[in-house]
């Protein structure tokens, strides 16, 4: 391990301590299954260990994980053919008293979010979880910055009716 | 701040991974190194095993060669000498 720190710069066990939380969350927003979501985390890092002599400075190994675990979970939405995973129909109906911050409406949100097609959904992982800005979004998905800012547009405003639907809203809060 | 895009902030919040996922992915990372560590000894000692055999090749083909050889002068010695007859005849 020390040799391992020596010979590259950088401690493996350290980066996976420091990065698990964005690389696991990323696969498990966009996948929706928490047992895939580990697996496609330990790839990822797996992936960090045989790659980790390209690691230049420590934004870069954060940028190259983020990277990664957009990718390897994109693969494995795919390979799996899971989307949607949950159809809009099976979203829990909110509770009577919905408010804001209630878990009941992040869990729907949730559900919401992975109903929208593959790259409106990986859009919304990166800018609410990562909080990244559209640029960084569209340097990690390879896209340009205007169709970030369109997916992201679309997704919110097909989001917002859903929930609308439901009597969730500025406008219709209930209870 | 738009209400929907904090709720999505909160409902799109970072988890961390089940407990020993790090202990995890470091035993995951042993067993890939002692495995191409495994592969490497491996792909090595074919290596070795074929230059060996081509080795121990090229040396029975010396020896053949060298033999072969040797016949050919134990078997022109006698014909030199009935040439050298020959020629004492006809002079």
């Amino acid at each position: 391990m020390l040799t391992e720190a020596v010979e590259t710069g950088y401690d493996f066990r350290a980066l996976v301590r420091q990065h698990q939380a964005t690389v696991f969350s990323i696969a498990l927003h966009f996948l929706r299954d928490r047992a895939t979501a580990e697996e496609v985390a330990q790839e990822v890092f797996f992936s960090l260990h045989r790659n980790l002599h390209q690691i230049e400075t420590p934004a870069h190994a954060a940028a190259w994980l983020r990277k990664v675990a957009v990718q390897r979970s994109i693969d494995e939405g795919r390979r799996r053919s899971r989307r949607p995973q949950v159809a809009l129909a099976d979203a829990p109906e909110p509770a009577a008293s919905i408010r804001p911050g209630d878990p009941l409406l992040s869990e729907l949100l949730r559900k919401l979010v992975a109903t929208l097609p593959e790259a409106p959904r990986m859009v919304m992982v990166l800018r609410y979880q990562e909080d990244l800005e559209p640029a960084e979004i569209a340097a990690a998905l390879e896209m340009p910055v205007a169709t970030v800012k369109s997916h992201l547009q679309r997704s919110l405003a097909l989001l917002r009716e859903k929930l609308a639907r439901r009597g969730i809203g500025e406008s219709g809060w209930t209870g | 701040m738009d209400w929907l895009e904090d709720e999505l902030r909160r409902a799109l919040a970072r988890e961390d991974p089940p407990d020993g996922f790090a202990e995890r992915v470091l035993a995951r990372r042993e067993r890939g190194t002692s495995s191409a560590r495994r592969w490497l000894a491996a792909a090595a000692m074919v290596v070795v095993a074929a230059g060996a055999a081509g080795a121990w090749r090229q040396h029975q083909g010396n020896q053949a060669k060298q033999e072969v050889m040797l016949a050919l002068r134990l078997a022109s010695a006698p014909m030199d000498r009935i040439q050298s007859e020959i020629r004492g005849i006809t002079q």
